[in-house]
């Protein structure tokens, strides 16, 4: 089957600095992937050139199979970082002119985009201008806004920034559940944790290139069950001075130390009862950001 | 396609359904339709009544030739508009005249007119009247008076002139302008009319250049200051987000300037039928569909004009502060034509006007301007719309690779000379 996505070697500029520089990537259909990195890395001019909103230098874009532009756009559904609404229309015509503008009529648009509200509890809304929506109902709109038009291929960057827990739920479940329906989704974000729980297949992006790519599973048994998670109580200075260990990384509640190839982790559990009280100790498959960090070295702050 | 139409629909009823559009779009029509309905109305109001005219004569000698000289002005139904009394001289004239007066006062009489026994002293002709701003009834009045009073004079000094030859020795001179058309027909029109009429339709051209040209502005100023688009990019290439709302708004120009048009034509009809006055007329004149025809075509070329450099504007600004500077000098380019009216109006043929009507940037106007009062050769005309049509084809051009690359940057301003670069692709 055709990819959802294929990039070949593709390059972007701007004046002397690189933003994308040479990736190429197959994302198969019907999964979730995630395009992860820290700021800058490339990930929204990537994503804009998949959407043909840039043009790339060089290299090439296809989206199922087609060479990206008009046609496309049609099957996929967008929805950018940087999104807003026309804030004295109102909320039913906004959604339906964006539905308009993926090639339905406007009647039909009319009514997806009113099956939508009453499904996101925003029936009463309909007639109301946009600037009298809260912040929460705003971001839920132009979800709407993106999935308008049933969409084959889903591109959302950074979905989840600025939402609160309840509509991270409420979107986290409609991706979960679009997909199920079939939707392949492209999501981007900095954030490595929620790229861990929902991502079948990611590409780790820095500086403009791919730096690690592949499905979860495979990218954590190639780095191997070599990390451990400690919680304790007392002074957990010493674990950096321990023999076999890598690096600790700490997150106030608890830490976790990556091992060197080889190195035992019972010896490192004896070390640690001798000096602290340990509440817990786990061995595990290093996260994602763990990972990040060790390929692209410590210098990117911590995401 | 579709999309386009989309996009045109929603910039189109976005602004039609708006309170303020219908405000601003009504307002002057009804405002003019309401100037010429009350002065017909007035008009309607003299015309249509007969008055009466008390004559106190104290050379009884007057009255046959002022009585059949006011008979001459007619009511529109064709009934003498006055009616003469001629009141007998009872004691002195100013007696006689006080007498009369409750019954200018009852509405009876529209005014009295005192005629002195001495016909060459000061002061002699007088007219009392409860109104006397009527100007129309005061010079058909003093008209007849006049060819009275020199017919008397003439039968003193003993020249004998029958009243069929007095009326042709009193004929008056009265100059009329005939403006001289390339086709051949001449039509009446003084500077006034000319200039108050080509005035007028410049004056509504410029407007809504600006108007239309800074909405197209604040439109994507907003898409851009509302992050929506991106959003709107996702679905749309910026040449059909740029085409479509430069279309869009255009129709809303259109539909503005047709209600414009369409009042101004009733108006003229009903002014036509009604026949009003030399000055409203000959300034409604202007409105013929050949006139109405280059309106039109001028209107959409230097809409077309401007509004690709106000998108272009738009595009590169994030504020409105921001475009304020830039679009400066877009705002002198349609001011220079609006102050030099008066000038144009009166040298239109000179070679500055010639030149000027030439300029692409000043086309729309100037050299609609010019067919307004002279009709200029029509090689000048079309080689104004010609090149029109080039500059804006070049400027779509560039304005669409500046609004590719524009919409999308937030933060600094690009410089002139950077945004010159964008447009050479």
């Amino acid at each position: 089957m055709e990819s959802a996505v294929s990039l070949h070697s593709l390059v972007k500029t701007f004046g002397q600095h690189r933003a994308v520089d040479g990736i190429s990537l197959e994302i198969p259909r019907g999964i979730i992937f995630g395009l992860i990195g820290p700021n800058g890395a490339g990930k929204t001019t990537t994503i804009r050139m998949i959407l043909d909103i840039f043009r790339p230098d060089s290299g090439e874009v296809k989206v199922f199979g087609m060479p990206a532009g008009d046609q496309v756009k049609d099957r996929v559904g967008y929805l950018p970082e940087e999104r807003g609404l026309y804030r004295k229309t109102k909320v039913l015509e906004m959604l339906a002119y964006q539905g308009s503008l993926r090639g339905a009529s406007p009647s039909a648009a009319r009514q997806e985009a009113s099956d939508w509200l009453d499904r996101l509890e925003l029936a009463e809304w309909k007639g109301r201008k946009v600037e009298d929506l809260s912040k929460g109902m705003q971001q839920k709109v132009q979800f709407i806004g993106a999935i308008l038009g049933k969409p084959e291929l889903l591109i959302l960057d950074e979905p989840f920034s600025g939402l609160d827990p309840v509509n991270q739920d409420v979107f986290k479940d409609l991706m979960l559940d679009l997909n199920r329906k079939g939707a392949s989704i492209i999501f981007s974000t900095h954030q490595m944790d929620t790229a861990e729980k929902l991502c079948r297949e990611i590409a780790l992006l820095n500086k403009g290139q791919i730096v690690l790519g592949g499905t979860l599973s495979q990218i954590k048994s190639r780095f191997g069950k070599n990390s451990v998670m400690v919680e304790f109580d007392g002074d957990g200075s010493f674990l950096q001075g321990l023999p076999g260990v890598a690096r600790v990384d700490d997150y106030g509640q608890y830490r976790e130390v990556r091992l060197l190839n080889g190195a035992d982790p019972q010896a490192l559990l004896r070390a640690a009862v001798e000096r602290v009280t340990v509440r817990r100790f786990e061995i595990m498959e290093p996260t994602l950001h763990n990972i990040f960090i060790e390929q692209v070295g410590g210098h990117v702050a911590h995401a | 396609m579709h999309k386009l139409l989309m996009v045109i629909r929603r910039e189109y009823l976005e602004r039609v359904r708006k309170r303020s559009f219908w405000f601003g779009t009504l307002l002057l029509p009804l405002l003019m339709v309401g100037l010429v309905v009350v002065q017909l109305f007035l008009v309607d109001l003299e015309t249509g009544k007969q008055g009466k005219v008390a004559l106190v004569d104290a050379t009884g000698k007057l009255s046959s030739i002022f009585e059949s000289k006011l008979a001459e002005e007619k009511t529109k139904d064709g009934k003498p508009t006055f009616l003469v009394e001629v009141a007998p001289v009872a004691g002195s004239l100013e007696e006689t005249r006080r007498r009369l007066e409750p019954r200018v006062l009852s509405g009876e009489f529209l005014g009295i007119v005192t005629v002195g026994e001495n016909l060459d002293s000061d002061s002699n002709f007088r007219f009392y009247a409860r109104n006397v701003g009527n100007i129309t009834a005061q010079k058909a009045i003093q008209g007849a008076l006049k060819a009275a009073v020199v017919g008397l004079r003439l039968e003193k000094s003993h020249l004998n002139v029958g009243p069929e030859e007095l009326k042709k020795l009193l004929a008056p001179v009265e100059m009329e302008s005939f403006e001289v058309k390339a086709r051949g027909e001449a039509k009446k029109r003084g500077f006034d009319e000319a200039y108050f009429g080509t005035f007028a339709f410049v004056m509504v051209l410029y407007m809504s250049l600006l108007l239309y040209g800074v909405a197209v502005m604040r439109g994507i100023l907003e898409e851009k200051s509302n992050r929506i688009m991106e959003v709107l990019l996702g679905s749309l290439t910026p040449d059909q987000l740029m085409s479509g709302k430069i279309l869009g708004i255009g129709l809303v120009g259109l539909t503005q300037v047709a209600i414009y048009a369409a009042s101004a034509g009733l108006l003229r009809l009903y002014v036509g039928l009604a026949s009003l006055q030399a000055g409203w007329t000959g300034a409604l004149d202007a409105i013929s569909f050949t006139t109405m025809g280059y309106f039109f075509t001028f209107f959409l070329l230097g809409y077309f004009l401007y509004t690709s450099l106000f998108a272009a504007v738009g595009a590169v600004c994030n504020s409105e502060q921001e475009a304020q500077n830039l679009q400066t000098p877009l705002v002198m380019c349609l001011v220079i034509p609006m102050v030099m009216t008066f000038f144009f109006v009166a040298h239109p043929d000179s070679p500055y006007a010639v030149v000027a009507s030439l300029i692409p940037l000043f086309a729309p106007m100037l050299m609609f301007m010019r067919i307004m009062v002279l009709t200029p050769p029509f090689w000048q005309i079309a080689l104004s719309i010609l090149l029109l049509f080039l500059t804006i084809y070049l400027f779509f051009r560039g304005v669409a690779r500046i609004f590719r690359i524009g919409v999308l940057m937030y933060g600094k301003r690009p410089t002139v000379p950077e945004i010159l670069k964008w447009a050479r692709g």
